[in-house]
């Protein structure tokens, strides 16, 4: 039998340390009867229960390829004008991408699903280039452009992955990458219409995300400053 | 066998015609709606026998009594406008070992889709109920009857009565119904204050742990003390509660003082006579603003009992049953569908509902077991189980001379917790404490 020293509770025979104010129980002789008999908790701990959503994946895979299967056989053998099909077949596509991380494999990582999804919107645009004049577009415009996003995305999400998240450090990696982002897309049009390389209405998006993004730095960098924006912000 | 876990010499017939579905009562509509994949409304009720507990008998126990509870042997399910009970005639629930993080999320497609769950570890049975079957007065109707059951299974002789049900008897129609309905009759509905409230803030534990203090106190010395404030129990400990959380807002970081509420549940079958084992509570709100000016502890004593008096008497009661069962009632919100519903409901109780209290406590009061049961039950235990947002809920249990306050909670800070046990120990009353925290 033990007291708490802080607060005058008696403590129950299993508990080292006070729960309410966390002072050990210093009594070397009553340490030594613990056991684990005595715990009026056990000590494993439980798991939530995980809900199979079997059955939802199922029709969601056979209500997409019906789609996909339908259209294509409509192009084949009614509508066959134009491959017309392949922006719904591109769709389906797309949208089992995007479903298949929620509901079919859950455990697949975060990176691989967001590469996965850069790939789909990448091979949708590629199947656009069928009912269109030439590729030229799809080659040295979509294709970077998708690429360039995916590759800051898996940025977005390996940063907030790996350093502690807040609603500062969110708001930095957020504006640092809309201002690549933007600088990317502006010099991969100039590219495309083979003007020379020049930044115009992106260095405005530059410069405010710049401001921005320093104003944040500071904010980061002064403990007193960031725990007042904190305080104020908090939601 | 039948006879034998009965406890009636005559056993009656039990063959009637089932009911297919069941609407959810007043209360009950609100819980489903809160569902979140880190958050169900679960409470838990134990009992500590004087014996270890042997799991295959305690099967066979839940198998038998659970049978007599139709309400409780249900899955949740979706309708268009409202959703309700289905009878679930799947295997189960399965007795399982205890775990130290109880209440956990109970997802209505898991376990199942039983709404319970039975847990046993060392003497101590354990009943884990979704607040959509029913309140803690009908769990315990449940759980004391599979105790008296799996007693009786041991060779033990233990009567029905208080609340023990008789397995083999019929449920009587009135045990099913929606209470709130029959009394909703108010000739004016009073509107519902509300205020913001100080908020708990606290560190919160990774999903998903759960924090459990326990206080065990004696029943005579607390009543003495609470004699002394000229208080009842539940008012006194009410008020120790609120000196807790004033404690804590003073001592913590703030802006501005909010007034400290506690939102308890009272049991209405006190003043509605029903049989239900379904919900049947409603809410009161007692508070100190500390913003008036600071209160001494007698003065938080006598203004937790002036509320009392005031607000828990039949006709305010009846008027606040009235307000809910009007909304339910209004043609217009029944014929908006489920999803929309849902989303109302979730945006009211986040902005306004949750807001309006510091922290919740339950008195579950004296509970009452057939004489020849009581030596085999060391005591009882309440959880009110998971807090919708960082706070503690505070549950409290008599059984004999034994009463249990116990609390709950996912932050990691034991402030309230200390500050309330502390108050106790400074009144002169003796108080050993468990937890489950490491």
């Amino acid at each position: 039998m033990s007291y708490c020293v802080n607060c005058g509770v008696e403590l129950d025979g299993s508990l080292k340390k006070c729960p309410l104010c966390n002072t050990p129980v210093i009594n070397p002789c009553e340490l030594q009867k613990l056991t684990e008999q005595n715990a009026p908790y056990p000590k494993e701990k439980g798991q939530v229960d995980v809900v199979k959503r079997k059955d939802l994946a199922i029709l969601t895979t056979v209500v997409l390829s019906a789609t996909a299967l339908c259209c294509l056989l409509l192009n084949i053998f009614v509508f066959s004008g134009s491959p017309w099909s392949l922006f719904i077949i591109g769709a389906c596509l797309i949208l089992f991408v995007l479903i298949f991380p929620l509901v079919i494999y859950t455990k697949l990582p975060v990176y691989l699903s967001l590469a996965f999804d850069g790939a789909a919107i990448g091979f949708y645009l590629y199947m656009i280039t069928f009912n269109t004049k030439s590729d030229r577009w799809f080659l040295q415009l979509a294709l970077p452009i998708t690429a360039l996003a995916t590759i800051l995305v898996e940025i977005f999400a390996l940063l907030l992955r790996t350093f502690r998240v807040s609603f500062i450090t969110t708001a930095l990696y957020f504006f640092v990458e809309i201002a690549l982002l933007c600088v990317g897309i502006e010099l991969l049009i100039d590219h495309y219409r083979e003007a020379p390389l020049h930044l115009m209405w992106s260095a405005i998006v530059l410069t405010i995300c710049g401001v921005i993004a320093v104003a944040l730095l500071t904010i980061l960098s002064k403990r007193r400053l960031r725990e007042a924006v904190q305080r104020r912000l908090h939601f | 066998m039948n006879k034998l876990i009965s406890g009636k010499k005559n056993a009656g017939a039990s063959g009637t015609e089932k009911k297919i579905w069941y609407k959810l009562d007043l209360s009950a509509i609100v819980y489903p709606t809160l569902q979140r994949r880190d958050f169900s409304s679960v409470y838990r009720l134990s009992v500590l026998l004087k014996e270890p507990v042997n799991p295959e008998i305690l099967q066979q126990a839940v198998d038998a009594a659970l049978v007599r509870f139709p309400t409780y042997k249900t899955s949740i399910r979706k309708g268009l406008f409202w959703r309700y009970l289905e009878p679930n005639h799947r295997p189960g629930p399965f007795v399982q070992k205890d775990v130290r993080n109880f209440c956990m999320p109970m997802p209505f497609k898991a376990n199942n889709r039983y709404l319970l769950r039975v847990y046993y570890y060392g003497c101590r049975i354990s009943l884990e109920a979704h607040h959509s079957l029913g309140d803690g007065s009908g769990g315990m109707y449940v759980l004391q009857t599979i105790t008296a059951v799996y007693l009786r299974l041991l060779g033990h002789t233990v009567s029905n009565g208080f609340f023990v049900k008789d397995i083999e008897e019929t449920p009587d129609p009135e045990e099913l119904e929606d209470a709130y309905m029959r009394y909703a009759n108010a000739k004016v509905c009073p509107k519902r204050p509300g205020e913001k409230t100080y908020r708990v803030r606290g560190t919160k534990e990774p999903f998903y742990t759960f924090n459990v203090i326990d206080g065990i106190l004696s029943v005579s010395e607390v009543m003495a003390v609470a004699k002394k404030y000229n208080a009842t129990i539940t008012e006194y400990l009410n008020a120790v509660l609120l000196y807790a959380l004033l404690k804590k807002q003073q001592n913590d970081w703030h802006l501005r003082l909010r007034p400290v509420k506690i939102a308890m549940p009272v049991n209405l079958r006190r003043f509605f006579p029903s049989k239900t084992l379904r919900n049947f509570i409603t809410m009161v709100y007692p508070v100190v603003d500390p913003r008036l000016g600071d209160y001494s502890f007698p003065e938080i004593v006598a203004q937790v009992h002036n509320y009392m008096r005031y607000y828990i008497n039949e006709k305010f009661l009846k008027g606040d049953i009235t307000t809910n069962a009007n909304t339910q009632r209004n043609p217009f919100i029944r014929v908006v569908p489920l999803f929309v519903k849902d989303f109302v409901v979730r945006l009211f109780y986040t902005r306004v509902q949750d807001k309006n209290s510091s922290a919740g406590l339950t008195n579950m009061g004296a509970v009452k077991v057939p004489e020849d049961m009581k030596p085999h039950i060391e005591r009882f235990d309440i959880y009110m189980g998971q807090p919708f947002s960082s706070r503690t809920n505070c549950a409290i249990i008599s059984f004999e001379d034994i009463l249990t306050v116990n609390f709950a909670s996912s932050i990691m800070e034991s402030d309230v917790e200390r500050y309330f046990f502390r108050k106790l120990v400074a009144d002169g009353i003796h108080v050993t404490v468990e937890s489950n925290r490491t």
